[in-house]
């Protein structure tokens, strides 16, 4: 739920001095409503993250561009929701293994924060339907499978022992195109094969 | 995988057909709204809904939805190129109505008023509206009805 509004310089204007001004609006309300901090800056992102917080609300953004006595027109974005837009971050991936078989643990990501002392809040809690897309790379075999779980712990068996394996997971909720974020590649080598260690 | 609202119980709808549907006419649609400053499902109609106000309140947004606004979108929906995805919409809607029948018939409408005060609020800021820019509004606004379904669907 970390909203950031990004746009690009207009054309035609290389070498002046451009500083750009953002307001935002809450669907169904009133008025556009200004960004202090994002007013006659330079940079071209505005981070609207806490005036978009409450995610069950929509949203309209705006940034006009200036330069010496003349400004542009506003360039104003489609209705954001962010509820059904925010980009879903990866789960927390912890394994653990033995001859056969590895254990995944899941943990799913938190809600972004305004500042660390917050408390955190799941994204679990905000999307109770979020579930796991498990890919798993057998580095012997050049082979990759993945599932979909629901559950946080899931036990791969049946591997090969002493097989290096990697696994990358994404966070996913039904529902509407969100953009996911897989999760880095953590790999772990399953334990030889203790019967044919005693031979 | 149904949706259980309150004493109705619906199987046989894909959830996740609605919303492709939905997002293929979304920017299309909101963009030709331009009365931003009017929701027409404001948050306090739809938080905090009982499972008993659900059943009334599912059957009459959708009754509305299907006779005021799908009813007379048909040719705005081919002018926007979006007729196909805009008829999934319907016929889902048309399915799920119809489908909605409570496990025990009075059972239907017992959180009947209390509903009927949120459906109102609706259709009152509905009617305070240009027809046409009304249905537009409307219509844009499915992403908030199937959010608020979305929670009384099971899979």
């Amino acid at each position: 739920m970390k909203n950031v509004l990004q746009w690009s310089p207009p054309e035609g204007l290389q070498g002046a001095e451009l500083t750009y001004t953002v307001q935002y609006f809450i669907y169904g309300q009133k008025k556009w409503l200004n960004k202090s901090e994002c007013r006659n800056i330079s940079r071209t992102c505005c981070d609207l993250s806490v005036e978009t917080s409450d995610y069950e609300h929509q949203y309209y953004a705006k940034v006009k561009a200036i330069w010496e006595t003349n400004c542009s027109k506003w360039a104003e974005t489609g209705r954001f929701y962010p509820f059904l837009e925010t980009q879903i971050g990866p789960p927390e991936v912890a394994l653990s293994t033995d001859e056969k078989s590895i254990s995944i643990v899941l943990t799913a990501p938190e809600k972004w924060k305004r500042n660390p002392e917050e408390s955190s809040i799941s994204m679990q809690q905000i999307y109770s339907n979020l579930k796991y897309n498990v890919s798993v790379y057998n580095a012997k075999s050049n082979k990759t499978w993945s599932q979909c779980v629901t559950n946080r712990t899931l036990v791969l068996s049946w591997l090969e022992p002493d097989t290096l394996y990697c696994v990358r997971v994404e966070s996913f909720v039904p529902g509407p195109p969100r953009l996911a974020r897989p999760s880095e590649k953590r790999c772990v080598r399953t334990r030889k094969d203790q019967t044919s260690a005693l031979k | 995988q149904e949706f259980q609202f309150g004493p109705c119980r619906v199987e046989g709808i894909t959830l996740q057909e609605l919303w492709d549907a939905f997002w293929a006419i979304k920017d299309i649609v909101q963009a030709k709204d331009n009365i931003t400053s009017v929701r027409l499902l404001r948050k306090e109609i739809l938080q905090n809904v009982s499972d008993a106000e659900s059943c009334y309140l599912i059957h009459a947004l959708l009754k509305f939805y299907l006779n005021t606004i799908f009813k007379n979108y048909h040719d705005k929906a081919a002018d926007f190129r979006v007729r196909k995805s805009f008829s999934t919409l319907a016929n889902n809607f048309v399915v799920l109505l119809s489908k909605l029948q409570p496990s025990q018939e009075n059972k239907r409408f017992s959180g009947h008023d209390s509903a009927r005060r949120r459906f109102l609020l609706f259709q009152r800021a509905f009617k305070q509206l240009d027809i046409e820019a009304a249905q537009t509004k409307a219509l844009g606004e499915v992403d908030i009805l199937l959010t608020w379904m979305e929670k009384f669907y099971h899979l």
